[in-house]
């Protein structure tokens, strides 16, 4: 059996490097992969972590389900708001939308 | 028309009032009709209420202390915590207010059929006038002291709208103005006296209040004080020093209005809230002692001021304020039956005087004492009727005022000090020489303004029938005070017995030696004001020459109006000035302004925190949720 660590070291891995995108990245299409990837490092901590305490219950493995449920919703949404963005300004970068302020 | 039924004396003017104010453009002569129907239909019910209750008394079923009927529970907080009532009350206070405050509405309203024909706002006049008697009825029915707070503002009101009715005169405005807030000042003590009551005693209940204080059941200084706040509403209502200056400006309103309001029947009210209350003064000797002062006091400034107005109906005005500081000055002394007697009387001959005045002012548009004169052969019945009330006012035998001068006088004489007697003998004859100025000046010598009297006539039936049958009663009503009427009437013990039972031994049968001496100094001064002012016109216009200073001095109202002025001005616009101040700067500026303009300082330096950048805002999230997390874990 694979050991648990390897898991949370590929999980802690993989959310670091979205949440380095999340906050380098300017593209608001790369951001969004960002966000993905971080979604993904916490379905993987679900899964090892419902298999390695108790396997024969399945609500670890029902919230990674949840997770990428929300994680598709979210992408369908927020695809949405970058493609009004990009229509409206003719760039998808996240440092030229920034009239939502004083 | 039983006791339980007295609450429809007010019920019936109330409708009117209602009625007339809305419809009169609707109905035929805008509804003086239907306010005079009504007014005598109260009339004829408080003769049958005077019949079941001097029934009752003959029978030997009155209790002193009257019967409190009709009670409903018209706000009720906390099971009996706060308990305000509708009630009547009657008993023989009552029953001598009742005659007079309706017997002298229903003179004035048909007076006024004639006298305010042709004026504008007709109507209005009638009804308002109904919502006075209302408001009066009320006042002296009451079982409560909140219902007759109520009926206080009341007639407050009426006295407001009626002093102004003619607001498109600035002075009557402005005296209506003054009138309301001088009487408020003595309301706002009435209100508090009230307040000090149902503390100490848990209701508004006048007979358990009376009850409550009579047994010793407050403490006596604190009686005291509630009885002095009591008495200031009735400064205020009564015209009493120094809230007097309002009444003889009130004049500014149409003279059936002042006969009504400002002689017979609001003015008094102060007189019959401190007689209502007498048991109680009679436990507080220092507050009767202060009614007693200011009572004299009041008399004898208002006597000296009436001698020296030029404006018939201003003279009236100050021999109403004096006429009121006698009764005070009998409540003073415990005399409540002498004072109930005079008030009695008073209301009668003083509102005869009034219409009287009514009279010549109709006929020749003039008002001023110095410009009128020789009107007696125009104005054969208002000179005889003004005559009549005259005489009584200046408390000359078998006229009524005498009677009840008479035991006032004696009540004083026998329970006040010598020296506040000598004061008001004086005062009594200064009101027997303005009554006679007033007569000579007016009726006798040759006219000072002949176009006036050219035109002068004398007043149709409606103005001159009531002026008969109030100089029958000026005269009769003070036949009042022998024994032997009240036992003609088949009451035993006689009238005293009836109406004064708590203090019998104040109202004596006529002492003659003592009534002889009245008499003489009333007739003093008649022949004193003869003498001076009976001569050629021009002497009596000179007698301001006579004295100056003295004349500068009564004329300006003892400077009491200036000296008010002065203290409004300077004292209370100074203090007013200073809260202003504090209001604006303190309050407002630092208090209000100062903390949205604190709040708004750090809103605008905190607000460029928002950058609007989403990568900013992702690493806010990000270092939130670690240090939460830190926080969390217990890190």
């Amino acid at each position: 059996m694979i050991p648990i660590e390897n898991f949370l070291i590929l999980s802690a891995l993989l959310f670091a490097i979205g949440f380095y995108g999340v906050m380098a990245r300017r593209s608001a299409i790369l951001i969004l992969m960002s966000v993905e990837l971080m979604l993904a490092a916490v379905a993987i901590n679900f899964i090892a972590f419902a298999t390695y305490l108790d396997a024969d219950a399945f609500s670890g493995l029902v919230f990674a389900l949840f997770v990428i449920t929300v994680a598709a919703a979210e992408v369908g949404l927020a695809l949405g708001i970058v493609l009004r963005l990009y229509r409206e300004r003719r760039t998808a970068n996240v440092d030229e939308a920034d009239s939502l302020k004083w | 028309m039983g006791m339980e039924q007295a609450w429809v004396l007010p019920a019936i003017p109330v409708v009117l009032f209602v009625l007339i104010a809305l419809f009169n453009g609707l109905m035929p002569r805008r509804g003086d009709f239907l306010a005079i129907l009504g007014m005598a239909t109260v009339v004829g019910l408080v003769f049958l209420l005077l019949l079941d209750f001097t029934g009752s008394f003959r029978a030997g079923e009155f209790v002193p202390g009257g019967s409190n009927v009709f009670a409903f529970d018209w706000i009720n907080i906390g099971q009996g915590f706060f308990v305000i009532e509708f009630s009547t009350y009657v008993d023989a206070i009552t029953m001598v207010m009742l005659p007079v405050v309706t017997i002298v509405a229903l003179m004035v309203m048909i007076y006024s059929t004639e006298y305010m024909r042709g004026e504008p706002r007709y109507g209005w006049y009638f009804a308002v006038l109904s919502l006075f008697v209302a408001a009066m009825l009320t006042l002296v029915l009451s079982g409560n002291l909140i219902q007759l707070y109520l009926a206080w503002e009341g007639v407050g009101l009426a006295s407001y709208l009626l002093i102004g009715f003619y607001w498109e005169r600035q002075s009557a405005a402005e005296a209506a103005k003054k009138a309301f807030v001088t009487t408020r000042i003595g309301d706002v003590g009435l209100l508090i006296g009230i307040i000090l009551l149902w503390r100490a005693t848990g209701t508004f209940d006048i007979q358990q209040i009376i009850a409550a204080a009579t047994s010793g059941q407050i403490d006596s200084t604190y009686l005291t004080v509630s009885m002095l706040f009591l008495f200031g509403g009735a400064v205020g209502k009564s015209a009493q020093f120094p809230l007097h200056v309002w009444l003889p400006d009130a004049m500014e309103g149409p003279t059936p209005v002042s006969a009504l309001i400002h002689a017979a029947t609001m003015v008094v009210a102060g007189v019959y809230l401190v007689a209502r209350f007498s048991p109680v003064y009679a436990e507080v000797l220092v507050a009767r002692d202060v009614i007693l002062y200011v009572g004299l006091f009041t008399a004898f400034m208002a006597g000296t001021q009436g001698l020296v107005s030029n404006d018939i109906k201003r003279v009236l005005a100050y021999s109403t304020v004096s006429q009121l500081g006698f009764m005070f000055v009998a409540l003073g002394v415990g005399a409540v039956g002498a004072a109930m007697f005079h008030l009695f009387t008073h209301a009668f001959f003083k509102a005869l005087l009034f219409l009287g005045s009514g009279s010549v002012i109709h006929a020749t548009h003039r008002q001023e004492v110095e410009g009128l004169g020789g009107l007696r052969h125009k104005m054969p019945i208002t000179t005889a009727t003004f005559i009549v009330g005259s005489l009584a006012l200046a408390g000359i035998p078998i006229f009524a005022g005498f009677f009840s001068k008479d035991e006032i006088l004696h009540a004083l004489i026998s329970d006040g000090p010598a020296w506040a007697y000598l004061v008001l003998a004086a005062t009594a004859v200064l009101t027997a020489i303005y009554s006679t100025r007033l007569v000579l000046l007016t009726f006798f010598g040759k006219p000072k303004d002949q176009h006036a009297y050219d035109h002068a006539h004398e007043s149709g039936p409606a103005m001159t029938g009531p002026l008969v049958l109030l100089a029958i009663l000026a005269t009769v009503s003070g036949f009042f005070v022998f024994d032997q009427v009240g036992e003609a009437l088949g009451l035993a013990g006689g009238i005293g017995a009836l109406v004064y039972l708590d203090q019998p031994h104040h109202f004596t049968t006529l002492d003659w030696t003592f009534a002889a001496g009245a008499a003489g100094s009333a007739l003093a001064g008649v022949i004193v004001g003869w003498a001076y002012w009976g001569g050629d016109a021009k002497r009596a216009v000179g007698a301001r020459s006579w004295a100056p200073d003295l004349h500068a001095f009564l004329v300006n109202r003892w400077y009491m109006d200036h000296l008010f002025q002065a203290i409004i001005d300077r004292v209370i616009l100074g203090l007013a000035s200073v809260v202003a101040w504090f209001d604006k700067r303190i309050v407002n500026e630092t208090g209000v302004d100062g903390g949205a303009q604190t709040i708004g300082y750090f809103g605008y330096r905190l607000k460029f925190l928002q950058t609007g950048k989403i990568p900013n805002y992702a690493l806010g999230m990000a270092v939130g949720v670690v240090a939460l997390t830190l926080i969390a874990v217990g890190g």
